[in-house]
């Protein structure tokens, strides 16, 4: 087929060059290189993904394409490295604007394991086989060290089963274990209203909200959460 | 004389041909030169621009995935409204992902995967046991047990750059089977053997042209059109012309044909929603047909291939039989070459286009405003509309569909009791009443209209919406309870200007000494004035802080009848505090974001800081719940069955400015506004009109039983109401209300009447 030989090609290539070089020398250069505009188009569209060029990718054999991977040039502001994810509080949406939310980059020096006294074996089983996995998921994730995702479970599990004392329990030690004493006492101050009769969870909430007051320095009411707690032992 | 002059104007020519050929020769050198740096440059640009760059990809935005699990109530019609919007189609024998059928338990889905923030969700194929609509089992075929599985989260928007090109990055491997052939045999047959243009193609297509009598074919190829999209300007000048080609033929030198061609899919323009430009066949497919393009069907392939030689003329959505014209004027081409049979041909051809059911214009104008509102307090705008970064919100694409539904038919059916009510608006909050997640915005009456967001930029009056605060304050200082008597004659207050501020009840009456919860089911003004005054207008400011509303107010006593501006996402945030037992648990929308890849950047974690004490809003529910079931809410029972538990307040302000009705059910905490866009009086009462909006919204989303759960200080006392004590059970005319133990009634004997 002529599309196969080399010579019409070349030719061609030879052609468009005469056609190019009488582009360059015409007085009406400038206009080419705005018609062209490259660099206008580059700077519309914010340079973002890259092809791994060095893989061949083929038709015939699509399942071995090389993926496109987006690598991010220009990072956002509150960028972070991948795997120290930001932990934004929720703050309350305002009339007009969005209140600016907290934005923690770091995560906080994990404190050693929750409330020691407290052992979660001893809180009763979800009658919800949904929660139990959820929150045997989260146990795992938490194990490999990958915290968010656990929480982000928990949270899921918390929508799921809003009135399941023991995702509040989860949700708080995990808080406390990260460091967050103010987050943990709260979830765990809303736990208790779901327990008025369950004595394990009220002991079990109350040891918590005791640990984090310790944590925040708030001794007397570490004292009080510590006598409420004994109520319920 | 001709001989002559011909000879002469040989000889002058000969001399002009001598210098012009020095002078052609020297100028012929500059542009050898000029050109090849020319030629370099324009190297350099292609490679810079088809290696380093590409697209800028907006942040794609998702709503919740729909959970499905065994217990998981579900609304009438939910299901199928979920699956469709998914673009799931329905099958006799669900074998592919995208497929769901009917079997006889229930249905049985083939989900598609998903890479959610959290991890991989694979495709599964489960059947969905339903009995009313609650799912009783789920049986994986896999035989894996799983208490739930997710489906993948609808893709509701995206965040555009200031141009506005939308794309769906794909890969040669997401092609469904067939569709580069049909691709190549349309646009650019011989593009695995050309060098980037093809002088033959030119001819063929010209060829073809003249034989069917009309463009059936265009001669440039598909390497060409690349060039001409990607780099050149849409400007029809020669020189594009003239750079176009040995652009395409430098593109063809550099880089693999299937690289060239993978740019193309993602390149090539297939549609225009609006501002929003359709580019690439991975968007064409979400666009056109709700699916993945991997699961495309030979005719649809035939449409969207059809589809690169003019999106606007051949539109399927408005053009549809141009469209069918075109795709099966494409299915031909493909038997003419023999890359399907006769009867594979008739058989696509007799198929429907089979677009999308679900409506392409943003439909969540509301609440994506919102998320956009959100995310720019983290990333910069051009990370938003170019990383490709992926958005998890809450938004529950069931309740959005019926708060949009609500709006429009609740607000119709007014304008015809009432006549035409000029000018009237209306917003609508929905949110999660445990997580505090918002679930849907109407911010217009007419739910698509994406002007002014009323659920969010304009603040109204609140009237009595605020007098569940007020009790909230009183209960909270333990000196009352719901069975409290409350003096409801009339009052008068001076006010700073010194005249006298004299409230009046609705039915302009006073009703006497009431126990404090009827004062609040009838919402009599000057109960509520004087109870507000026992404990001090400060205070109640104070409390309204703590459940979420920052603006400062003016204590004066008209803020006790709701003279605050707020809007109705702020309510919603003050009754979310109500509903969550005292905690208030800010309102978010955003659940997390990761980059394109799935990397996770942001999470937004729970949390929740006590506003009141769980006793105090206990016995405040239990209020709101006579309010429903025997005070101004009651007519919410016109659209609930009444074993269902609802907790709610109207709202009416002055002239009837302005229509309110706020409350939760056991899942939904959701406020409706309803007014003019002039704030003029209009004929509503908070009964009368926003009422409506709520109630049919709370009908058709999911209902689940739900017990409150009573705090060990507080017991249910049977109450004599005109004397505010408690009494035998046998005694007529008694109410059973909630007391803390600790203030506990004293007991008459008799009945006391």
């Amino acid at each position: 087929m002529y599309n196969n030989e080399i010579t019409p090609s070349k030719f061609l290539l030879l052609i468009s060059l005469v056609f190019f070089m009488g582009g360059c020398a015409a007085p009406s250069y400038g206009p080419i290189v705005e018609d062209l505009s490259v660099q206008a188009r580059i700077s519309e569209r914010i340079p973002v993904l890259t092809v791994n060029g060095s893989t061949k990718v083929s038709a015939k054999a699509a399942a071995a394409a090389s993926p496109l991977t987006p690598v991010i040039k220009a990072k956002p502001k509150p960028y972070v490295a991948p795997k120290a994810v930001v932990t934004i509080t929720a703050q309350p949406i305002s009339n007009q604007v969005v209140t600016q939310l907290v934005a923690q980059e770091n995560i906080p020096p994990a404190v050693e394991e929750a409330p020691p006294a407290v052992q979660e074996t001893q809180l009763p089983a979800s009658d919800q086989a949904v929660v139990e996995q959820l929150l045997a998921e989260a146990d795992q994730l938490k194990a490999q060290g990958k915290v968010t995702q656990a929480v982000i479970q928990l949270q899921r599990a918390q929508r799921i089963a809003p009135r399941e004392p023991k995702v509040y329990a989860r949700l708080a030690a995990l808080q406390l274990s990260l460091g967050e004493a103010s987050r943990a006492e709260q979830l765990a101050l809303k736990g208790l209203t779901l327990v008025p009769n369950k004595k394990s969870y009220q002991y079990y909430f109350w040891k918590l909200i005791g640990a984090s007051r310790s944590n925040l320095g708030d001794s007397q009411g570490e004292a009080e959460a510590i006598g409420q707690a004994a109520k319920y032992k | 004389m001709t001989k002559q002059r011909t000879s002469n104007k040989a000889k002058k020519k000969a001399a002009i041909g001598w210098i012009s050929w020095v002078w052609l020769f020297k100028f012929a050198t500059v542009l050898m030169v000029l050109g090849v740096v020319a030629l370099v440059y324009l190297d350099a640009q292609i490679r810079h621009r088809f290696e380093g760059h590409r697209w800028s990809l907006p942040a794609k935005v998702y709503a919740r995935p729909l959970e499905l699990f065994k217990g998981q109530q579900m609304a009438e019609g939910q299901l199928d409204y979920e699956l469709t919007q998914l673009g799931y189609r329905w099958v006799k024998n669900a074998k592919a992902p995208g497929q769901v059928q009917k079997t006889h338990r229930g249905i049985m889905i083939y989900s598609r995967g998903f890479r959610f923030a959290d991890g991989d969700e694979q495709g599964f194929l489960v059947e969905v046991s339903l009995q009313k609509n609650k799912i009783t089992g789920l049986r994986l075929s896999s035989g894996a047990s799983s208490a739930l599985v997710r489906l993948e989260p609808q893709l509701v928007g995206g965040i555009y750059p200031a141009h506005n090109e939308d794309r769906e990055l794909i890969q040669l491997h997401d092609l469904p089977s067939g569709f580069i052939e049909t691709l190549l045999a349309v646009e650019d047959r011989n593009y695995y053997s050309h060098y980037g243009v093809s002088p033959w193609g030119i001819l063929r297509a010209m060829w073809a042209n003249i034989q069917a009598g009309s463009v059936v074919q265009g001669g440039s190829t598909l390497t060409q059109q690349l060039v001409k999209n990607f780099y050149l300007s849409d400007r029809q000048t020669i020189w594009r012309k003239l750079i176009e080609a040995p652009m395409a033929l430098l593109l063809n030198i550099h880089y693999s044909k299937d690289e060239v061609l993978e740019v193309y899919l993602n390149e090539v323009f297939v549609g225009q929603a609006g501002k929003r430009a359709i580019h690439g066949f991975g968007l064409a497919s979400r666009f056109y047909f709700g699916q993945p393009l991997n699961e495309l069907k030979l005719h649809q392939v035939a449409l969207l291939v059809g589809l690169v030689k003019g999106p606007s003329y051949y539109n399927p959505q408005r053009h549809p039989k141009r469209a069918i014209k075109r795709r099966n004027l494409v299915l031909s081409i493909l038997a003419q070459q023999g890359l399907i049979s006769d009867a594979q041909k008739m058989r696509y051809q007799g198929l429907p286009l089979d677009l999308t059911e679900a409506s392409q214009v943003s439909r969540y104008p509301a609440y994506m405003d919102l998320v956009r509102q959100q995310l720019k307090q983290h990333y910069q705008a051009s990370a938003l509309s170019s990383h490709g970064l992926r958005i998890f919100t809450s938004l529950d694409p069931w309740v959005q569909h019926q708060a949009d539904t609500a709006m429009v038919d609740q607000v119709r059916m007014l304008n015809q009791r009432h006549g035409k009510i000029e000018g009237l608006q209306g917003a609508l909050v929905v949110s999660h009443r445990d997580s505090g997640e918002l679930l849907a915005l109407v911010g217009d009456y007419n739910g698509g209209y994406a002007g002014h967001n009323w659920a969010l930029d304009r603040s109204r009056q609140v009237g009595s919406l605020l007098k569940p605060v007020v009790h909230l304050t009183a209960l909270e200082t333990g000196r009352y309870s719901p069975a409290t008597l409350i003096d409801d004659g009339p009052i008068s207050l001076p006010q700073s200007d010194g005249t006298l501020w004299q409230p009046q009840n609705y039915d302009r009456k006073s009703h006497g000494k009431v126990p404090m919860y009827e004062t609040l089911a009838k919402s009599y003004n000057q109960a509520n004035v004087r109870l507000g005054m026992q404990v001090g207008v400060d205070k109640v400011l104070q409390q309204l802080r703590r459940m979420g509303v920052e603006q400062s107010i003016p204590a004066y006593p008209s803020v006790l009848l709701g003279a605050v501006e707020m809007s109705p996402l702020q309510v919603n945030q003050v009754y979310q505090t109500i509903a969550g037992n005292g905690f208030y648990s800010p309102l978010s929308l955003v659940r997390q974001v990761t980059e394109a890849n799935g990397v996770l950047l942001s999470h937004f974690p729970f949390a929740v800081r006590q506003a009141a004490s769980n006793d105090s809003t206990y016995l405040l529910q239990h209020e709101m719940r006579m309010v429903a079931k025997q005070g101004t809410a009651r007519g919410v029972y016109r659209y609930l069955p009444k074993q269902q538990q609802v907790a709610a307040k109207t709202g009416t302000t002055n002239d009837q400015r302005d229509s309110w009705f706020a409350g939760f059910s056991g899942q939904y905490v959701a406020t409706a506004w309803l007014g003019r866009e002039d704030a003029k009086p209009t004929p509503l009462t908070g009964a009368g009109g926003a009422l409506h909006v709520w109630g049919q919204l709370m009908q058709h989303l999911a209902y689940t039983t739900y017990e409150d759960i009573k705090p060990q200080s507080i017991e249910y006392y049977y109450i004599n109401v005109t004397t505010g004590k408690a009494m035998p059970n046998n005694c007529p005319n008694g109410v059973w209300l909630p007391i803390p133990k600790a203030s506990a009634p004293s007991f008459n004997t008799t009945c006391g009447y």
